[in-house]
């Protein structure tokens, strides 16, 4: 019998098994219920595939999304509707970064040890960092352009404007979505989209510049609209002569960076790309944001395209943003998220990421200051412009992206106009009515 | 921290928020009463099983030559060499398992040659057959030339020592465990005729009174029985009632064929423990039942009902039952042995032939997760049998893995393998529509359910049976749901335990492979809805829903009881009768604390 009783232990073995298994279990429940509980099948909170409980206010308590008898409805104002789609969400559950998905956990006052009970069955109240003041301003701005706007602020990372266009009325959704106007209507444009960078990628290029090229402050350049480089011609729109590094940015002269480029060598211009995460996914209240795109060009014509922002290069405006709050930021980057912090999680700051050297920042954001104020009127403005071509006979990419210096007022913002044309003539006036609308 | 302030704040809410919604507050509370009993039983439970005395008992005795005296605590003695032998005698003649020497159930021993070099010799005779000779009190045995003096305990030696040990149940009232069940019961059947309204009608309410009934008959009957323990009973109404509390979500209209099936159950487990009483008996019936066992499979696999893809019920006049739950169990009574029959190797290989055999007609019923269980209970089997991994692996494992991967080849099988730990990227199609479910269905219910009835997860396909432990979290929480999953280890450790008093190899191997079945079953259950394993489609004993299976659960505690020797616990472990004459016995009693009976003038 001894012999059997000592083999019989064998079965303890099972008995471990299944308490690991059992510990994996209940650690991915802790980890995951709240992600498991938002599925739209939940019908403990869901309804029609609709999260059925839950407020979502703004950042001064404005309603954006509310239950009146038991069914959604959306904020009063339908500009602010409108405008707050991308970041709310809609009846239907199809816009991937609504606070209707996203943040479903948070809205059915989820946790493990309650689940998604609640007696009263009427959820939670959630703040977002969103001013629809602001984004209503940012709607009106764009005027149905395609495009978005996004402004955060650089400090701690709350992200104040979130505005995608096209977009529609989530209280009364249109019956057209499928037809080409509300073509990609969804996707939030601030996240979810990477585009060609245009001039507004030379920050990039002067990072890399300033911390690889030699005596590039004294160094002289000669722009005469063209240059070859290798059998083809690197193009500049206008003649800008003999200019230095400086001067070369603040009139966004392409031969400047495309030479610079050629200096710093396709695989530095990756490395600097990645480490401003501008290549990268960053994340965005958990979102994982669109990917964007640098590659290493073979031939030296196409560095230097990629130098200037052209080439096969593409960006998300969201990454672009951190990127721009992070020079405004002394080189640092908070983490941009929308659901504003509250409780316990409002004392511990944001998490940070440093993307450049003290240095580099400071030099950076001198070379982009924007000269007079008729274009920013009170406001001390560092930005860049960006003129995208995207070839096929379109339009250019407008963009423009910066930051405002004035401490009171720590926004960066970044404004993206599809196919817009030119990024100081188009998507500049947007960027300041929504900054005076900010600073206001 | 974050966790618990949400917590507190949705205590408060509730609190603050008075409607005057009485019946909301009801199911408020009854879910934290739940989980809170669910434990309390299950601590009792497991405390009795473990931490109540259960002292050895003495069978009969060797003298050896030199004066010592060796006491034989099992009904089944290996005499040798070998330090693992249960009579250790030192003596270079003989062998390292040399003799074995076994008691039956009518006190008669047999001596048998297990592995000796040199011999056994009883009362100046050698052994010669395999199925040993008769042995008597005051017989003398020659092991290598060593003589041993062996007696027997009597009737009055095995009365005073069965009155000498403790019962169960003296510290844990079984009664007071009980009530606690009962409690649990009681608010389970409220909460659900809250939640239900009028779906719930006097069905429910009879349904769960009955249940309360049953349990309280089951007691009284072990109680008549002169028995005392009632833990492993009591874990078992325990996972019956969220069982049926599960059947009174998912489908009412069933209640009454749930009921009727626990009744079956109960009946079944009392017909297995009367039938496992009798180790004579059991040993008879081994073969005809390793005949049955593949028939039953081949019955299945002709005449069954393919349900995704496999081959697993057989339909008698409107009833269907499934009938490998069935055969599981006659593989458990096939496959244990008794100590004597343990040393010979082609015993062991006749095992392997009918495991393999086995194995290869659920391959062709295409029953993944049964070929699955079959083959843990053989490992587990094979193991305590010979001791030894190679052999089993050289022998079984090779083939039986062969026929796994060629079952796990099948496209409904293999399907359920590519979408293995994937299972939210195909929500909406077979890979993990249920799985998916399932993880939303149980993260939703939290840690106290969102009470029992008010789940959505029960009109999902199989969530009272494959599923069933994503409906016992979303409805009853996951304290109640791990509550249920501990009963099934506590079998499990309780019968390693057992393993150490058991009479009889036979009973520890039964238990264990028992164990490892209703382990392995559960895991499978548990961790496959959850998508940690690969779903297979297996039930969660004694909580799914689905006839056969709850049976086949219920006759398997028999098992445990049989293993179960502390004093007057179990009523398929017999208790000595009253001796017709009082007086001593024949056993030498060393440093006994306070002398039993007087007249102890064999005391050395």
């Amino acid at each position: 019998m001894n012999k059997v009783r000592t083999r019989a232990f064998s079965v303890l073995f099972l008995v471990i098994l299944a308490i690991v298994g059992m510990g994996f279990y209940v650690v991915r429940f802790m980890v995951f219920g709240g992600e498991w509980a938002s599925a739209p099948f939940n019908t403990t909170v869901f309804r029609n595939a609709m999260l059925a409980v839950g407020v979502v206010t703004d950042r001064n308590g404005v309603v954006l999304a509310d239950i009146t008898d038991g069914r959604r409805t959306f904020a009063e104002n339908g500009d602010v509707r409108r405008s707050t789609l991308h970041a709310v969400g809609d009846k239907e559950g199809n816009i991937g970064t609504g606070a209707l998905s996203v943040f479903a956990p948070e809205l059915m006052g989820y946790n493990f040890i309650t689940g998604s009970y609640s007696r009263s069955e009427s959820g939670r109240q959630i703040a977002l960092t969103i001013d629809s003041k602001l984004n209503a301003a940012a709607f009106r701005a764009l005027d149905g352009r395609r495009g978005a706007v996004i402004v955060s602020n650089y400090e701690t990372g709350e992200i104040l404007c979130m505005v995608s266009s096209p977009t529609f009325d989530p209280g009364n959704p249109p019956d057209d979505l499928s037809s080409a106007t509300y073509e990609g209507v969804f996707l939030n444009r601030a996240i979810q989209s990477a585009y060609t960078p245009g001039s507004t990628f030379k920050l990039v290029t002067a990072g890399a510049a300033i911390e690889n090229v030699n005596r590039l402050w004294d160094r002289e350049f000669h722009c005469t609209g063209a240059m070859q480089v290798g059998g083809d011609t690197l193009i500049c729109p206008r003649e800008h002569g003999t200019i230095g590094f400086a001067r070369g940015m603040q009139v966004s002269c392409n031969i400047v960076f495309g030479e610079l480029a050629l200096d710093i060598g396709a695989n530095t211009m990756a490395s600097y790309t990645a480490k401003y995460g501008l290549s990268e996914r960053s994340s965005v209240s958990g979102i994982t944001t669109a990917k964007g795109n640098f590659d290493k060009a073979t031939s030296n014509i196409n560095l230097a395209w990629s130098g200037v922002g052209q080439y096969t290069n593409t960006v998300c405006p969201a990454t672009m943003l951190r990127f721009v709050g992070a020079i405004a930021n002394e080189g640092i980057a908070a983490d941009l998220h929308y659901l504003k912090k509250t409780g316990v999680s409002s004392v511990v700051p944001s998490g940070t990421d440093r993307l450049l050297s003290r240095d580099t920042a400071e030099l950076l954001g001198e070379i982009i200051e924007i000269q007079g104020s008729d274009s920013f009127p009170g406001l001390n403005i560092h930005a860049k412009s960006g003129t995208a071509q995207v070839g096929g006979g379109k339009e250019p990419h407008a963009w423009y992206v910066g930051y405002i210096t004035n401490r009171n007022h720590p926004y960066a913002f970044v404004v993206i106009v599809e196919n817009g044309g030119g990024g100081a003539a188009v998507a500049g006036p947007i960027a300041n009515r929504v900054l005076q609308e900010a600073v206001n | 921290m974050e966790v618990i302030r949400n917590f507190i704040y949705q205590i408060q809410e509730s609190l603050a928020n008075f409607d005057g919604d009485l019946l909301s507050y009801a199911t408020l509370l009854i879910r934290f009463f739940l989980p809170a009993l669910a434990i309390i039983i299950i601590i009792r439970c497991t405390r009795s099983l473990f931490q109540e005395k259960s002292e050895e008992e003495i069978w009969g005795q060797l003298r050896l030559p030199n004066g010592t005296i060796l006491d034989l605590n099992y009904w089944e003695n290996v005499i040798g060499r070998a330090k693992t032998s249960d009579i250790f005698a030192d003596y270079p003649t003989i062998s390292r398992n040399h003799a074995a020497l076994i008691r039956d159930d009518k006190a008669n021993w047999r001596l048998y040659d297990v592995e000796s070099k040199t011999g056994v010799v009883i009362n100046g005779k050698k052994i010669e057959s395999d199925t040993g000779i008769p042995v008597n009190s005051g017989d003398v045995i020659e092991l290598g030339g060593v003589e041993m003096k062996f007696t027997a305990a009597d009737n009055t030696d095995e009365y005073e020592q069965a009155a000498y040990r403790t019962r169960p149940g003296r510290v844990y009232k079984q009664r007071t465990t009980l009530i606690f069940l009962t409690e649990f019961q009681l608010l389970l059947g409220l909460q659900l005729y809250i939640s239900m309204g009028d779906r719930a009608g006097l069905t429910l309410p009879l349904s769960f009174l009955a249940l309360i009934v049953l349990t309280w008959t089951c007691y009284f009957i072990i109680r008549a029985l002169k028995r005392v323990a009632f833990e492993v009973e009591t874990m078992g109404f325990f996972l019956t009632t969220i069982g049926l509390g599960i059947v009174a979500s998912s489908s009412p209209n069933e209640l009454n064929r749930q009921l009727m099936f626990i009744v079956l159950g109960v009946m079944f487990y009392f017909i297995m423990g009367w039938f496992l009483r009798d180790l004579d008996r059991v040993k008879r019936f081994r073969k005809p039942l390793a005949v049955l066992g593949p028939l039953m499979l081949i019955a299945t696999r002709l005449f069954g009902r393919r349900t995704f893809g496999a081959y697993r019920w057989i339909s008698i006049g409107g009833l269907t039952f499934q009938p490998s739950e069935f055969v599981k169990i006659i593989l458990v009574i096939a496959g244990a042995v008794t100590l004597e029959r343990m040393f010979a190797r082609r015993n062991l290989f006749a095992f392997i032939g009918l495991m393999g055999l086995c194995m290869g007609l659920l391959a062709l019923m295409t029953d993944f997760g049964t070929a699955m269980i079959f083959f843990v209970a053989y490992l587990v089997i094979a193991y305590l049998r010979s001791g030894d991994f190679a052999t089993i692996f050289l022998s079984f494992a090779g083939a039986g893995f062969a026929g796994l991967v060629a079952l796990a080849s099948r496209p409904h099988i293999a399907g359920r393998f590519s979408t293995w730990m994937h299972a939210w990227e195909h929500v909406n199609d077979f890979g993990g529509y249920q799985q998916t479910r399932a993880m939303a269905a149980a993260a939703s219910g939290g840690m106290f359910g969102v009470g029992a009835g008010y789940g959505w997860f029960r009109r999902v396909f199989a969530a009272d049976s494959d599923l069933v432990f994503a409906m016992v979290s979303e409805e009853l929480g996951l304290l109640v749901a791990l509550t249920a999953v501990v009963s099934i280890l506590i079998f499990a450790i309780f019968s390693v335990r057992s393993a150490g008093s058991a009479r009889s190899s036979f009973y520890v191997i039964a238990a264990c492979a028992t164990s490892a079945i209703l382990v392995f079953q559960m895991l499978l259950n548990v961790l496959g809805s959850m998508d940690i394993l690969p779903f297979t489609g297996v039930t969660f004993p004694f909580v799914s829903k689905g006839g056969t299976s709850l049976v086949a659960s219920w006759g398997m505690l028999a098992f445990f009881k049989a293993a179960d020797t502390r004093q007057n616990a179990s009523f398929v472990v017999k208790t000595p009768k009253r001796p017709e004459y009082s007086g001593g016995g024949s056993m030498v009693y060393r440093e006994p604390e306070e002398p039993l009976w007087g007249g102890d003038e064999e005391y050395e």
